[in-house]
């Protein structure tokens, strides 16, 4: 008789499957007819079982202490990077945070020039009495000359990003060169004020921080040439 | 069940490290006897354990809660595991799995051959020479204790597949064993 027929039925019942368990089960029925008459079948279902039963009985191994540490050392490290070198998963899902945090970043600058230009005399003045031109205007021309340089990297290395990124960077940079000029507008109307050139410094440091991502995304893509990342991290210091 | 996986898993996405070694405490010594089993050196599976909660953390947001978080990690750690060895040892494998062929002839037996009391360190020796396809389904039936629908889930296989494979690795440890 071929018993490989019963091959199957073998392994349930070693696993303790019984046909008085299971009244509708013809077969395991059958199987366990030939098993009274098998010498094969015995030999291997006692096998089976014997090895079964030291197989569930085997210790555990443990890993040593050091791995959850290592692990969460690892996590603490990866969320602390920027988001553009995070690994895959993440990548994705973090264009939606940098897209909102440049909106507020924009609604921050906006909320802090109307909040200027309806509070009291006296805020103004104090606001005012700041030192805030004494640095402003180098400060200024310093995020020109990056952000002018960025943006040169930027857009020759666009092709480096996917549509929908560049989408994305693209309406974030029009919400922040908006906010820009909104800031530039109010610190023209009242040059002293330190809170309007705080807005436009803000701003200003909100752009050079996504064109900064934007090249960076572009060179982790690996299309971007040395000379590009190079000249980026120049401009970064 | 589930419930409890889902609150934990929401925990973890929050941020809240206690949560996410909670879960770590709660499956690192069974996947890590699994690992080491696969890929027989601690120092691997150590590696590939880490990387495997690493790779957890940064896909709990993908977690719905169709399966447990436990068999959800048994999942990720076995494809880490067959990928590791996939890629390490493919030359190897295509040499053995020939050999396998031929070790897997039946012994012409009509009493027991295996010792009704195995010493676990010959098992786990035996258990080491298993081809990787059959050893996974082992070690999750015989030595984890889980049930073939749930095999089929973390292989990606079906349950007939992964009965024929327990079957296939307890004929080959039966001739292993016999010798």
């Amino acid at each position: 008789m071929n018993c490989d027929i019963y091959d199957g039925l073998l392994d349930d019942y070693v696993d303790g499957a019984r046909a008085s368990d299971r009244p509708g089960d013809e077969r395991l029925a059958v199987f366990e007819s030939h098993l009274a008459g098998c010498a094969r079948c015995q030999a291997l279902v006692a096998d089976f079982t014997s090895i079964r039963r030291t197989a569930s009985a085997l210790e555990e191994h443990l890993p040593s202490p050091r791995l959850w540490t290592k692990i969460a050392s690892s996590i603490e490290e990866e969320q602390q990077r920027p988001w553009w070198q995070r690994p895959l998963g993440n990548a994705f899902s973090a264009w939606v945070p940098i897209s909102v945090a440049a909106s507020l970043a924009v609604l921050v600058a906006g909320a802090t020039w109307v909040a200027l230009r309806h509070a009291s005399a006296d805020a103004v003045q104090q606001a005012a009495a700041t030192p805030a031109d004494s640095a402003g205007v180098p400060a200024e021309q310093h995020y020109e000359q990056a952000i002018a340089g960025l943006q040169r990297l930027a857009e020759s290395q666009n092709e480096a990003l996917d549509p929908e990124t560049r989408a994305v960077l693209k309406q974030n940079l029009a919400v922040l060169d908006r906010a820009i000029s909104e800031s530039r507008a109010a610190l023209a109307d009242e040059p002293t004020s330190a809170l309007a050139q705080e807005s436009l410094l803000d701003a200003l440091d909100t752009k050079v921080a996504l064109l900064q991502d934007t090249v960076a995304l572009a060179s982790d893509t690996g299309d971007v040439s040395n000379d590009a990342a190079g000249a980026a991290k120049e401009l970064n210091q | 069940m589930r419930t409890a996986d889902l609150e934990l898993a929401a925990r973890c996405r929050a941020g809240d490290v206690d949560a996410f070694e909670e879960l770590y405490r709660q499956h690192a010594r069974r996947l890590f006897s699994l690992v080491l089993r696969m890929i027989g050196s601690a120092d691997d599976a150590e590696d590939l354990l880490q990387e495997v909660f690493l790779q957890a953390h940064r896909k709990l947001a993908g977690f719905r809660g169709e399966s447990t978080l436990g068999t959800w990690l048994y999942r990720l750690t076995m494809n880490h595991c067959l990928d590791h060895l996939r890629g390490r040892q493919a030359k190897m494998s295509r040499a053995t799995d020939s050999l396998d062929d031929e070790d897997a002839a039946e012994p012409a037996a009509r009493a027991p051959v295996v010792p009704s009391a195995i010493s676990r360190m010959d098992l786990e020796r035996a258990i080491d020479t298993l081809p990787e396809g059959c050893k996974a389904a082992f070690l999750l039936h015989d030595v984890e204790g889980f049930e073939h629908r749930e095999i089929a889930e973390i292989l990606g296989i079906s349950d007939g597949t992964s009965k024929s494979q327990v079957h296939k690795a307890r004929m080959k440890l039966r001739v292993i064993l016999s010798r």
